[in-house]
């Protein structure tokens, strides 16, 4: 069971890696890297690194977003 | 041809590493060289040697105290490399000017009132638990860093919701540079008083009778890297957000 789910977060975490290089629109690229990290989060917690797993949904989840989403604000939305 | 030659490249990448990884010990084996070295004596002696029963914390701010002073000094120049290009960038004659003639800059949505509600509503307990989750890193899973991240986290999603103006008040203009370097000055400060009580650099004092001393040594560094982390987020953000 345990192993089971690891092996699904890690499938989806290279689903969500392979969208983020793909995609052209780079708020949507920046969407899913959120979601990426956010996996990433639950993947540390169940190989029991808390503290790593907090980190990564405060800074990786949240603050990057947020400056991601700015700096797209701020430039274009549109990978040339 | 060009995708021919990228493909054959990556695969003559990924063979010698995943030969590596098939090599490492099964996950999880006692006898791999990663528990049988330094790592077994932080596991058995770190909570009372280091003083903190989160062994985390212990290896980060006792054991390898230097190391993390380097990684604070890491994340302080990261603020004032950001800070050097995008004041620069917002200095430039004219370009204010320019992209409000331009007249093309979209204005921001309006915050969905839900949104504003509930971050209003959360934002004490938000603020709580990351003061918590700072001071109790020696004890529970977190610590500085991640309370200071939680800390700026809540700073922008609040100055999202009320805007820049009334948030602004909370990074007072004299003690914002303080507060920025917190986490280096908290390193500096407990490192000379460690210096003063072992001998060393950000050394802990190991005497049983000394633990407050190490535990507020602790506290100390642990404020600090919180304070200076939220502060460097919180810049960050207000500065590319400026325009």
């Amino acid at each position: 069971m345990s192993v089971t789910f690891d092996i699904l977060l890690l499938l989806f975490l290279i689903t969500t890696a392979l969208a983020v290089a793909r995609a052209k629109d780079l708020l949507a690229a920046a969407i899913i890297f959120s979601s990426y990290s956010l996996v990433m989060c639950l993947l540390w917690q169940h190989r029991g690194a808390p503290d790593v797993a907090m980190t990564e949904a405060a800074v990786g989840a949240g603050i990057t977003t947020v400056l991601f989403l700015v700096a797209i604000a701020r430039t274009t939305r549109r990978e040339k | 041809m060009k995708k021919a030659f990228v493909a054959a490249l990556l695969i003559i990448t990924a063979i010698p590493l995943l030969i590596g990884v098939a090599a490492l010990p099964p996950h999880g084996e006692t006898t791999a060289p990663v528990h049988t070295h330094i790592s077994a004596r932080y596991l058995m002696r770190g909570a009372e040697e280091a003083g903190a029963d989160n062994i985390v914390t212990g290896v980060l701010l006792n054991y390898r105290g230097l190391d993390t002073a380097g990684e604070v000094t890491v994340i302080f120049t990261a603020l004032v490399a950001g800070l050097a290009v995008l004041i620069t960038r917002r200095k430039e004659p004219g370009a204010k000017a320019d992209s409000a003639a331009r007249g093309d800059v979209p204005a921001p949505p309006p915050v969905s009132p839900v949104v504003s509600f509930v971050v209003q509503l959360l934002a004490p307990f938000i603020a709580l638990f990351a003061v918590y989750v700072i001071l109790n890193g020696h004890v529970t899973p977190g610590g500085g860093f991640q309370g200071g991240a939680i800390l700026g986290a809540l700073f922008i999603a609040l100055t999202i919701v009320l805007g820049e103006g009334r948030t602004r008040s909370l990074m007072p203009r004299l003690a914002l540079p303080w507060m920025q370097g917190a986490a280096l000055i908290s390193f500096v400060v407990v490192g000379v008083l460690g210096a003063g009580l072992t001998g060393y650099f950000l050394g802990f004092p190991a005497e049983a009778s000394l633990h407050l001393v190490r535990e507020l040594m602790m506290l100390v560094l642990e404020a600090g890297i919180g304070l200076g982390g939220a502060a460097i987020f919180a810049t960050l953000f207000l500065q590319m957000e400026a325009e």
